[in-house]
């Protein structure tokens, strides 16, 4: 009895403290039922009624299902190809060791430290400059968009990548192309299979990033049928007040497809690793 | 400090030269690509767009969009911002030659900096009838078609306070000093309402106000050596000493402060009054000019105009312009600006009933030709949030003198130049 | 593993050619800006002024404090953001029963992205701080830091507790096992075998904290907006506002390419310093 005591505990003192630790989140989700005078009274307590108000309001003026499907777009695509293009890269650059890898690794690396706002015009400049030059839709086109993601997140992916690479060892790789394998084949069927808790990583990171970025596609995406979630939900956002119930219910529903999606990758984080403990 | 000529672009590095290019690029453009949107239809006019600033108005702007497309055929194309990230929006979208055909600015600094954006509007239908002095005008040219008019002074409350009643700065202070059991003067620590518009007033009192800032802004007088600057400064340390600290508070926590009979005034605008729409308010709202040097006047002004971009294809700028034909003359157009909007009537003729009784008070002192003009749009671009409310909190949150704030208020403007 | 010129093309340039179209040429285009004087408007003719942005920003007093203040705030922020989440992820590594349940509630902040957090914590430091009768944090210079630094430790430990976690399942079991059979102790086993192993994941994670610390904006600009009286503002935000605010487009360039080659030298030094500390496993 004694000992199952001891065990409860821990439990229970753990769960209390990650309930304190979400008290803002309680907080955006209270106040996304109530109506602005109930909020100032106290902004803390639970709401008097429970009404959906807010959120059918939010919903509709966000235009949320094109939003949605955006969102979900871009997010995805912009994704696998960093995922596919920076293990590549990464994989190069941590067995081919030279001069050249040894300038694309800290070039990739020393970009991760330029903050947005100071390159966003000159970006912006230089996507027009190629659409008028070229014919490819640069801005206001999520392809665009897409391609402006793996170059901002190509530092971290690949950053994240090597670090990995370089601590897992050699000779399976050479056995395989003793075996006959090209390196096109190396890669993917022996190295990418090995990368996996690397890439949840990777995505964990990236969706959270790309699913919230608001900086980026307000300057890119400017037609009705383009916007992404956050770009939609920006109208609650006045210049001197903010429309708190509907930006709240706003981002309840922006947020649950990611905690969704987090629930359903940690899962897979603890499988993928136990399986590779039972084959190593 | 040369121009830089062909001569010596040529000789810059690659690098260098890249920026001019990026520069450069933008003189003579007039952005024809993408403008023939109009496709075979021969009655509809060019797809325009709109990117503008009051977010409060979106939802009503996207209606509007859709029945002017039905009415006329021509698409409309409403952008999205917050209300914060709307200016370096617009600037990065205008430098890359993608700006939208009809946006918004402030008339003032802000319509003087981007002048050569702005498409002459001289010709609409209505322009001869906007009421006198609220179309924005630069270089001679009318370039901005206001929204409404916007007024602020001291929103009271007619139970607590009689302010109207207050004919000088000392009626005031008096009442700030002894005011017992509620609030006397609630602002807020948003930058514009912590310093920006009370300090409006003393600027607008002055005979001369643009000229008046000039000279402040060339260092030829001191704000310390005028009255009313020094009345001013008066009414900020009895707010300092009587009223809740404005550091402390919001201007979601002000209003509703005021609205459930906590603070007796605000000093707010005809637009707070949305913010008491979710409030059981028992009591009769008034708006009172700030009593400095005896005005009882309410500084009222344009605070947005719609703007046409010159770099808009021709196709464009006629379509353009007809939309704020129909905007402005159309029954559904005047419909909504009045109606949906809530905006105050700025044409010559146009009236409104169903408006709320702060614009109300705002319509009376237009009518009653009780205003004064906001200075602050011409203050030097930035200034309010860089320098003015810094300097406002830091004497909120300390004992800085009245006359200290005056002059570190005016080193800003000094040092803005 | 011999591998030719050609497959490290097929590999690396698509990625290489996007990022530098994308990072690289605007990055450039910066700096070549940051010779110039110019308000940011395609139409007003940005005039060649030399390094005397450089010389201005040298002479910047609130250039200088805000930048001194974004050391300080990254320095302490990366501490406590790191000591947290690995604090956190040798929690949810345990054999606890609410472990996978808690991992996800403390990774739940930073899946909320943007400005509205900032508001949130805003009214608790001002609003709910006053009503508790602690006094408003956000209108003190000093306590207005450690409101950001709270906030930013909030956001990012779960962040880098995903990354630890990685890290800590890479460890074999039969390395502990084989250590608490020889008898150490929980901190013996955690100081000298599994922190060691870890180095890889720190050196990853204090990167990328310093980075993302670096460049903080958004909890700067929604929690403390750079008050009381500028005492608050941070290296993005000061040029931000440079920038779009003030119109100096120029200068504010001149100011991020001085930031930037400050950043780079720390960072690159504390990379240096850390991956020599890794264990090769």
């Amino acid at each position: 009895m004694n000992s199952k005591f001891k065990k409860i505990i821990p439990n229970i003192l753990m769960m209390a403290f990650c309930l304190v630790y979400l008290l803002p989140i309680y907080m955006i989700f209270t106040n996304s039922f109530k109506s602005r005078s109930e909020m100032y009274e106290n902004m803390m307590a639970l709401p008097s009624r429970l009404t959906l108000e807010y959120y059918q309001s939010a919903l509709s003026k966000m235009n949320f299902w094109v939003s949605l499907r955006n969102s979900l777009l871009l997010t995805v695509i912009s994704i696998g190809l960093i995922v596919i293009l920076s293990s590549m890269t990464a994989w190069m650059i941590a067995r081919y060791k030279g001069k050249v890898s040894r300038f694309f690794l800290s070039l990739l690396i020393a970009t991760m430290l330029i903050p947005f706002q100071t390159i966003m015009m000159p970006l912006m400049q230089e996507m027009t400059w190629i659409e008028k030059r070229t014919g490819l839709t640069m801005t206001d086109s999520i392809p665009g968009l897409i391609f402006m993601y793996i170059g901002f997140g190509a530092g971290m992916a690949v950053f994240l990548f090597h670090g990995f690479i370089s601590t897992i060892p050699i000779s399976l790789e050479e056995a395989a192309t003793i075996d006959g394998c090209n390196t096109w084949q190396v890669f993917w069927k022996i190295v990418f299979p090995n990368l996996k808790s690397t890439t949840i990583t990777v995505i964990i990171l990236d969706v959270i990033w790309i699913w919230n970025d608001y900086l980026l596609p307000s300057l890119t995406l400017k037609a009705k049928e383009n916007r992404t979630i956050p770009i939609s939900a920006s109208k609650f956002f006045g210049q001197y007040t903010i429309s708190w119930n509907e930006a709240m219910a706003a981002l309840v529903v922006t947020i649950l497809p990611v905690i969704v999606f987090y629930l359903f990758c940690q899962k897979y984080i603890v499988k993928g690793v136990a399986a590779g403990a039972v084959k190593g | 400090m040369k121009r830089i000529g062909k001569l010596t672009a040529a000789a810059l590095s690659t690098v260098m030269a890249a920026s001019v290019v990026m520069t450069g690029c933008g003189s003579a453009s007039t952005n024809s690509e993408g403008s023939g949107a109009a496709g075979g239809e021969e009655a509809a006019a060019a797809k325009i767009t709109i990117f503008q600033s009051k977010t409060e108005i979106m939802d009503d702007l996207n209606a509007l969009a859709e029945a002017y497309t039905e009415e006329t055929g021509t698409e409309v194309e409403v952008w999205e911002t917050t209300g914060d990230n709307y200016l370096s929006d617009l600037k990065t979208d205008l430098s890359t030659e993608k700006g939208p055909t009809l946006f918004s600015l402030q008339p003032g600094a802000e319509s003087i900096q981007m002048a050569d954006y702005l498409e002459d509007l001289g010709d609409l239908d209505f322009v001869d009838k906007v009421s006198a002095g609220l179309a924005d005008e630069v270089d001679g040219k009318t370039v901005g078609i206001p929204y409404t008019v916007e007024g602020f002074g001291l929103v009271y409350n007619k139970d607590l306070v009689d302010a109207e009643g207050f004919t000088s700065t000392d009626d005031l202070v008096s009442y700030l000093s002894s005011a017992a059991d509620v609030n006397a003067l609630g602002l807020s620590q948003e930058d514009y309402f912590l310093i920006a518009h009370i300090f409006n007033a003393p600027f607008a009192v002055q005979e001369n106000p643009d000229e008046y800032l000039a000279q402040v802004l060339s260092g030829e007088v001191r704000l310390a050596d005028n009255d009313a600057f020094k009345e001013f400064a008066q009414i900020m340390e009895a707010i300092r000493a009587n009223c809740t600290n404005p550091a402390d508070i919001t201007y979601d926590g002000n209003c509703g402060d005021f609205a459930t009979g906590k603070t007796a005034m605000i000093h707010q605008g005809n637009w707070a009054w949305s913010m008491f729409a979710d409030y059981d308010m028992s009591f009769e709202t008034g708006l009172a000019a700030v009593p400095i040097q005896g005005n009882d006047k309410l500084s009222v002004s344009v605070p947005i105009c719609w703007y046409l971009n010159t770099d808009a294809s021709d196709e464009e700028k006629a379509s353009a312009k007809q939309f704020l034909n129909w905007l402005y003359t159309s029954d559904t157009g005047k419909d909504y600006l009045m109606n949906k909007f809530g905006f105050i009537p700025v044409i010559d003729g146009m009236t409104s009933d169903g408006i709320d009784p702060l614009s109300q008070s705002v319509a009376d002192a237009v009518a009653a030709d009780k205003i004064i003009p906001w200075v602050m749009s011409n203050w030097p671009a930035g200034i309010v949030s860089t320098d003015l409310a810094p300097i406002t909190l830091d004497f909120f949150t300390s004992d800085m003198t009245g006359e200290e704030l005056l002059n570190q208020l005016n080193d800003a403007f000094v040092n803005a130049q | 593993m011999k591998i030719s010129k050609k497959w490290f093309a097929v590999f690396t340039l698509p990625l290489m050619i996007i990022f530098t179209i994308v990072v690289v040429i605007p990055f450039f285009i910066g700096i070549g800006y940051s010779f110039f004087e110019w308000d940011g408007f395609a139409k007003h003719q940005a005039v060649w002024v030399g390094m005397q942005n450089y010389l201005d920003v040298l002479r910047d007093d609130r250039f200088i404090s805000a930048e001194i203040r974004t050391v300080i705030f990254t320095v302490i922020a990366v501490v406590s953001v790191n000591l947290l989440g690995l604090i956190f992820a040798l929690l949810v590594t345990t054999k606890m029963k609410v472990a996978n349940l808690s991992r996800a509630m403390l990774f739940m902040p930073y899946l909320i992205g943007g400005l509205i957090l900032g508001y949130i914590w805003k009214a608790v430091f001002s609003e709910w701080f006053l009503s508790l009768g602690i006094g408003n944090w956000l209108t003190d210079a000093k306590k207005a830091m450690a409101a950001m630094i709270i906030v930013t430790t909030w956001q990012m430990a779960g962040y880098v507790m995903i990354v630890y976690i990685t890290g800590l399942m890479a460890i074999p079991e039969e390395v502990i096992e084989a250590s608490s059979v020889d008898g150490a102790s929980y901190w013996q086993t955690l100081t000298k075998i599994r922190l060691p192993l870890l180095m890889p994941s720190i050196t990853i994670c204090l990167f990328l904290t310093l980075s993302n610390c670096f460049k903080v904006y958004d909890v700067n600009v929604s929690l403390t907006g750079s008050g009381p009286a500028n005492q608050s503002e941070l290296f993005s935000l000061n040029i931000f506002n440079e920038i779009f605010e003030q119109n100096n487009f120029g200068y504010g360039q001149a100011k991020a390419i001085i930031f930037f080659l400050i950043v780079a030298i720390i960072t690159l030094v504390q990379v240096s310093i850390t991956s020599k500390k890794e264990v090769e496993m």
